[in-house]
């Protein structure tokens, strides 16, 4: 059933008030719940656990399932359900779903759990939002109808307003709540039942981001700002490289330090326990460990893994996995005469969210249950991990989804372990324990972007069309590390890896795209733009450089290609205009990209100088159709975020790794890109009008390509190893 | 024990005077909107002010710090109204938030010192701070914005 026991912090919002809460079913049935005012002072009070609470005062209680990490999705999901519901913006406030025991909250599109991840939550849950908002739309107008004594159909709604025309009565949604009878036997909602484009008010519209006035107070909480009575501070020695764990711990002049609780050997690290953090670090530095040293990874180097990537990309006799194919693209590449072929490569990638990996835990005294504070990007695994770690049943995990202080792929299951290795510290120490990464901990066990290499191959015909294409991709496989369970090794689809090779865009009758699978030599993961960011860079350079086969100019061979797909011209089109593109200032070029994000066009130009060997990008102009913007200027603010996230890993973004050890350490070695470097940014929103889909990566897969394909303006050769390095001569 | 003037208020610390003013601020006092991100100087999180300029508390020993005045993003204004504040608001800075304490804390000593500055004044100065999220066009014309309506 959907009924929980409330939480106590739910309760100042009803004392005195009552409320309604409303929540839709899996199955499409609705479910309301009535709280009258004076009951929440009393014991058993009951709230059910749905997307839409009505308050008597007339404000609005929205949640969200999706997990904020920076992407906007605490006021753009919301406003979604507020514009069916037809509510008064400025009543809504919002709640972040932590737990979904009954599975009301979770991602229609992401398997109907709670996972943040691929852009996917906007498109995941339009269509069930509006439902949920028209939903208990509908239950006030019959719940006011029936009280007025008039037919539904005579009552309609304005902002938050009941009315009913013909007797000129008006009832606020927060009267409803005192009715003596709430109509719940309602019509389900159709696709008829909601609002036409037109009449939208909400959606489309630019309210403030509801986070944001907190975020410049310094009053957003992530878990790292926890802090319980009775806590201790826990930092962790890790294991030099994956899969070795502590042999022998001399930790006496760690214990020794006055604060120091426990010394405490878990399966890969040997963390310290303190009262204060300040001791906690201190101690770490007096252990003493003995690793077991025999992991295999210490054999492999960043470099070495490169050399066998671009072999392995060469070698026609390894084995590939098909991931596209159109026609008969090996047959008509054999048999072609115009031939062209390039090499691409991208190296190792960190995260760097700016927010140091941390999870706080509280278990309970019989250690079968506890209290959880983490920033993660999957509420749903989280949980489940605790209760596994715990050998207990996930209702007895009491999780808080915290803001995440970013995430870019880094959270989702790629976190387990500190969560893992809190449960297990509080546990031990039968404290509440905050286990914290410093930033060099965070760099040194990275779950990095893996390093890719592309071999792409065409052919052209008397006139330059493209007959055949193929992109051939060799790196290790995240999805076989990350989610061996839904690993099928028979079809070796990696959506992490290929997506974005597809070229579904281009008018190409002869396709196909293949990945070779070669043996993980570090820890990999999603990096913002998945795999659409090295894969366009490698096609969209490759695109570049068959124009000039051709005798074309980039956006006329782009303008072919894409005839079969107004929604791709129309991008193209339009930062070709914003752009001007081909006029760039003396001493200057203007590269171009077409680039899409699972169903969002993207299309961005960059303006580019070279002084002195170093590449400057002065302006970027990007045009985007994510099909249309729910939440305008946020969707403008995560692709400027986007460009300068893949421009960043143009310059001087790059991991490596020697001996199996990551050899950056923090910010000095590994540094995202700074205010003084960044371009001009112009973001065009091109609608089409197709079903709305997510705008936080789509930034990220046209940069490289369009600063590549400039510079080789400037210098004469395409730069084919990303990052470029800021020096370029 | 260390005596503090901390957002106005003399508070007192138990810890060694040799312990980062960061950890002081979010541990001890629980201040947690000066952040860490880096602990080495490097990204700006933690900025805080000390008798008004902008330090980095990663690497500002609390001992040293017994006779300055440090203001935290929780001390920058009352009704968290200052110019930068309201700013940054109106121009929508934060995504993830975390960098922007320390964002906020350095413009507006930024403005302090020099209530018009020129683009390049900003950016020479806002280059200590980093921000993932890439909100950094956003922090220009804020700070351009805030400027204009001091
Ligand atoms: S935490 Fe102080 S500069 Fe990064
Ligand atoms: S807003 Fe996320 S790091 Fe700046």
């Amino acid at each position: 059933m959907i009924l929980q026991d409330m939480k106590p912090t739910r309760r100042s919002f009803l004392v005195g008030s009552g409320s309604l809460a409303f929540a839709l079913l899996a199955g499409g049935g609705v479910s309301v719940v009535r709280s009258a005012g004076a009951e929440p002072a009393t014991a058993g009070l009951r709230d059910i656990n749905g997307w839409v609470v009505i308050n008597r005062d007339g404000s609005i209680l929205i949640r969200f399932g999706a997990a904020e990490m920076g992407q906007g999705v605490n006021t753009s999901l919301p406003m979604i359900v507020a514009e069916e519901l037809d509510a008064y913006w400025a009543t809504v406030k919002v709640e972040q779903v932590s737990m979904d025991p009954d599975g009301i909250f979770g991602n229609p599109g992401f398997g109907g759990i709670l996972f943040s991840a691929g852009s996917s939550s906007l498109e995941g849950y339009f269509d069930h939002l509006r439902r949920a908002g028209a939903t208990a739309r509908r239950i006030l107008i019959h719940s006011a109808a029936a009280h007025w004594g008039v037919s539904p159909a005579q009552v309609t709604t304005e902002a938050g307003v009941l009315v009913n025309a013909a007797s000129g009565k008006r009832m606020a949604y927060g009267d409803v709540v005192a009715l003596p009878e709430i109509v719940t036997d309602i019509p389900a909602i159709t696709d008829a039942d909601l609002k036409p484009r037109a009449d939208w008010r909400i959606i489309g519209s630019d309210p403030g981001r509801l986070d944001i006035p907190g975020k410049t107070r310094g009053a957003a909480l992530y878990s790292i700002d926890v802090r319980l009575p009775g806590m201790l501070y826990a930092a962790q020695l890790l294991a030099p490289v994956e899969g070795e764990s502590p042999v022998a711990v001399s930790d006496r002049s760690a214990r020794d330090l006055p604060g120091v609780v426990q010394v405490v050997t878990l399966a890969n690290s040997v963390a310290v326990l303190a009262e204060r953090w300040e001791t906690a670090l201190a101690a770490r530095d007096l252990l003493d460990v003995t690793w077991s040293e025999g992991s295999a990874f210490r054999k492999y180097g960043s470099e070495q893994e490169l050399e066998e990537l671009s072999r392995a990309v060469d070698d026609a006799s390894l084995p590939a996995f098909a991931w596209e194919s159109r026609g008969d693209a090996a047959t008509a590449l054999a048999q072609g005469t115009r031939k062209h072929a390039a090499t691409y490569s991208t190296t190792h990638l960190y995260h760097a969210q700016m927010e140091p990996l941390n999870a706080v835990a509280s278990v309970d005294e019989d250690g079968k249950g506890a209290e959880v504070w983490l920033g993660t990007q999957s509420q749903t695994i989280s949980i489940g991990v605790a209760a596994g770690v715990l050998g207990t049943t996930p209702d007895r995990i009491r999780f808080h989804a915290m803001q995440m202080g970013g995430a870019f792929g880094r959270r989702t299951v790629f976190a387990r372990d500190l969560l893992r290795d809190a449960l297990l510290l509080s546990r031990a120490a039968g404290r509440p324990v905050k286990l914290m990464w410093t930033r060099e901990d965070d760099v040194k066990n990275g779950w990095l972007r893996p390093a890719t290499v592309h071999r792409l191959e065409a052919t052209l015909d008397a006139d330059g069309e493209v007959t055949a294409m193929s992109h051939r991709v060799a790196s290790p496989s995240i999805m076989q590390f990350a989610f061996p369970t839904r690993w099928n090794p028979e079809t070796g689809r990696d959506l992490l890896v290929m997506e974005g090779t597809e070229s579904t865009d281009y008018a190409i009758p002869h396709f196909r795209a293949e990945h070779v699978i070669t043996p993980r030599r570090c820890r990999v993961s999603a990096w913002r733009g998945i795999g659409w960011a090295p894969n366009c860079f490698a096609r969209e350079c490759f695109i570049d450089e068959l124009a000039e086969q051709a005798g074309a100019d980039q956006v006329t061979f782009r303008r072919n290609l894409l005839r079969n797909s107004p929604r791709g011209l129309a991008v193209l089109d339009a930062v070709v205009a914003m752009s001007g593109f081909g006029q760039a200032p003396q001493g200057r070029a203007h590269g171009l990209s077409f680039a899409g994000y699972k169903a969002t066009r993207g299309a961005g130009v960059a303006e580019v100088s070279v002084e002195d060997g170093r590449f400057r990008v002065h302006r970027f102009w990007a045009a985007v159709d994510p099909g249309f913007a729910v939440h305008p200027d946020n969707l403008r603010a995560q692709v400027e975020g986007g460009i300068l996230f893949g421009l960043s890993s143009l310059m001087r973004e790059r991991a490596s790794f020697t001996d199996g050890i990551i050899d950056q350490s923090n910010f000095y070695d590994y540094e995202p890109i700074r205010i003084s470097d960044i371009p001009e940014i112009e973001v065009r929103i091109v609608e089409s009008g197709a079903a709305p889909s997510g705008a936080g990566e789509i930034g990220v897969p046209m940069t490289g390509a369009a600063v590549a394909n400039a510079l080789r303006l400037l210098t004469g050769t395409t730069p084919r190893q990303m990052p470029f390095g800021v020096d370029v001569s | 024990m260390i005596s503090l003037s901390i957002n106005n208020k003399l508070v007192e610390v138990d810890t060694d005077p040799s312990t980062p003013l960061l950890w002081v601020l979010r541990e001890h006092l629980g201040l947690v909107g000066t952040r860490f991100g880096c602990g080495a100087g490097l990204c700006g999180a933690c900025t805080v002010h000390i008798d008004g300029e902008a330090f980095f508390a990663c690497q500002t020993l609390v001992g040293d710090v017994a006779d300055g005045r440090v203001v935290t993003i929780e001390g920058l204004s009352k009704q968290g109204d200052h110019p930068v504040q309201r700013a940054w608001i109106a121009e929508q800075v934060p995504q993830c938030g975390y960098c922007q304490s320390g964002q906020i804390m350095r413009a507006a000593a930024l403005l302090a010192r020099n209530p018009q500055p020129n683009r390049q004044d900003i950016l020479d100065e806002m280059s200590a701070n980093l921000c993932r999220c890439g909100t950094y066009a956003r922090i220009v014309r804020a700070i351009e914005r805030a400027a204009e309506e001091a």
